[in-house]
């Protein structure tokens, strides 16, 4: 190739670089040097016919595999961390996933396009978790803010006011699994469709599409409850969590009440409609134990959690 | 006669280049064979080059003509070919930069939608939520008494771990799937590269958003029956400019 040039000009050298440079004799001048073209034929400058296999070659992954990093074969589920969460049901995945997951009661099912992980068992068998986004979710929200308690370990039965399409529903009754009970109460027709469909794959919720204000047209459906978590966004919500306790919640039961500050009173520093809403609940004999607002997720939300007609206090 | 010559080597004394002495410190230093011939290597090859292109350019046939020649030129030392013009009417261009825009919008909607893809699955567990959380007491006494660790059960060191706290019962419990720490470790650097991944998706998607922005005060602009009745702001690296438009009456 050529005469001998000054440093990197002169082709030559290294052949591979730049597809056989400035075409001193018969070059083929083929592809773009390392990357092996599927013929095997230009490795830069050299040509020989026929080729070498092209470059990389080395059967198995091909094309543009081994970025991926650490030893080959990270697949199942190696590549996440499950740690079991402060609420039992409730799990957090660490791996390239950096979420709040609930263990997937219906494998192979997203409810609401949301992504799943799956994961190996100890036995071997497959685990599958569905990530819950607080971004959607208050209640996932209220968790990832670090609330005391949620009161549905598994097994237990919640009232769930104000289901909407059932996307937190699904993550309540994973998280309560198949023993426990999920009541989802839903007014609106229209988002109630989804929650059929999402009750459909899943038998431990009841889907009620009713008026949360008239719990006496769905008594005959619901037994007690150890929860009411409501997420109804209505002025009047706290008499309507009241009435729905008085027939549903059993004393010494909890509340999980979603509050939005613009629906009680947009006028209102949301401080003070939160404490207001507070106010409320204590005179329906609801003890509120603890309040977390919902920041960096939602804006002007809280999430008040307490305890139902608590027993007396013994004294110690 | 070669085992007498091999031999008597181990008589001889083996003679190694030595490098500079310290008394001659101050003079650099001291050049090696291998140095040398590096040296002298390069020396002769840039010769023979030079020779090569001096006896080229004696050969020259002044006659010698390509449309090369004139079709391109050298600017400050680099050699490049002349800019063709294009002819373009008002029509082409208004097209183009439309399609331009266009193009730019669907990026910013593709953009837009892989970061809300990715916020979905990366919730940023470690920042600590900038939320408020209020715990209700019976009395006065209980306040004074009031320890947040009791409280929540959970080791004090854990309390900065908002995301999850676990009780003082549940710490004997270790992850679920993995128990090898370099698999652990594998993980925290997926974790950081997803990361990595969403903070660059996001600055493409400002820039994205800022470049339409741009294109779109341009193409405003350019609408004749459009009068600008003064700018706010002037177009800067990260905004576009503002302008206030004179109020027209739709007819």
């Amino acid at each position: 190739m050529g005469r001998p040039g000054f440093g990197d000009r002169g082709g030559g050298g290294r052949g591979g670089g730049r597809g056989g440079g400035r075409g001193f004799g018969g070059d083929r001048g083929g592809g773009r040097g390392g990357f092996g073209s599927p013929g095997g034929r230009g490795r830069g400058g050299f040509g020989s016919p026929g080729g070498r296999g092209g470059g990389r070659g080395f059967g198995g992954r091909g094309g543009r595999g081994g970025g991926r990093g650490g030893p080959g074969g990270m697949k199942g589920g190696k590549n996440v961390i499950i740690e079991p969460h402060r609420h039992p049901g409730v799990f957090i995945a660490r791996g390239k996933e950096d979420a709040l997951v609930t263990r997937n009661m219906v494998p192979g099912e997203s409810i609401y396009g949301e992504k799943r992980i799956s994961v190996d068992g100890d036995d071997g068998t497959k685990i599958e978790y569905r990530v819950w986004n607080p971004f959607r979710s208050k209640l996932a929200a209220a968790i990832l803010g670090g609330v005391d308690q949620i009161h549905m370990p598994p097994g237990s039965k919640v009232l769930y006011l104000g289901a909407a399409s059932g996307t937190t529903v699904s993550h309540v009754s994973d998280v309560v699994g198949p023993e426990g009970l999920v009541y989802a109460v839903e007014f609106s027709h229209r988002s109630g469709r989804d929650l059929l469909n999402v009750a459909k794959k899943r038998t431990n919720i009841i889907p009620i599409i009713e008026d949360a204000r008239h719990p006496h047209k769905y008594r005959m459906l619901v037994g007690m409850v150890d929860c009411v978590f409501a997420d109804v966004a209505q002025p009047d919500q706290a008499r309507i969590v009241a009435l729905n306790s008085q027939y549903f919640l059993k004393n010494g039961g909890h509340f999980v009440i979603s509050i939005k500050a613009n629906c009680i009173d947009s006028t209102a520093e949301p401080e003070a409609v939160f404490a207001g809403e507070v106010k409320k609940l204590q005179s329906e004999k609801f003890k509120p134990q603890e309040q977390l607002t919902l920041e960096p997720y939602e804006r002007d939300h809280a999430v008040v959690v307490g305890v139902y007609r608590p027993p007396p206090k013994t004294k110690a | 006669m070669s085992s007498f010559k091999n031999a008597s080597k181990s008589f001889q004394k083996s003679h190694k280049e030595r490098h500079q002495p310290n008394a001659r410190q101050h003079l650099g230093h001291l050049e090696k064979k291998k140095d040398y011939k590096e040296r002298a290597d390069d020396y002769n090859a840039k010769k023979i080059q030079l020779q090569y292109l001096q006896k080229k350019a004696l050969d020259r046939n002044p006659d010698e003509f390509y449309y090369h020649m004139i079709n391109a030129e050298v600017k400050d030392g680099i050699h490049l070919d002349k800019a063709k013009t294009v002819e373009l009417t008002d029509e082409q261009i208004k097209l183009m930069q439309t399609q331009d825009k266009r193009y730019i919008a669907a990026r910013h909607v593709m953009e837009t939608r892989k970061v809300a893809r990715l916020n979905e699955t990366l919730q940023r567990l470690e920042e600590a939520p900038s939320n408020k959380h209020t715990f209700f007491v019976d009395d006065e006494k209980e306040l004074k008494r009031f320890n947040l660790a009791k409280r929540l059960d959970t080791p004090a060191s854990l309390l900065s771990r908002r995301y999850n706290r676990p009780r003082t019962a549940d710490l004997t419990k270790t992850l679920l799937n993995v128990k090898d720490p370099a698999t652990i470790e594998a993980c925290s650097k997926l974790r950081g590269k997803g990361y990595k991944e969403l903070q660059r998706r996001m600055e493409r998607q400002q820039k994205l958003i800022t470049l339409e922005k741009k294109m779109e005060i341009k193409k405003t602009l350019q609408n004749k029956k459009r009068t600008v009745k003064e700018r706010i702001a002037p177009e800067t690296k990260d905004a576009a400019p503002i302008y206030l438009f004179k109020q027209e009456r739709c007819k």
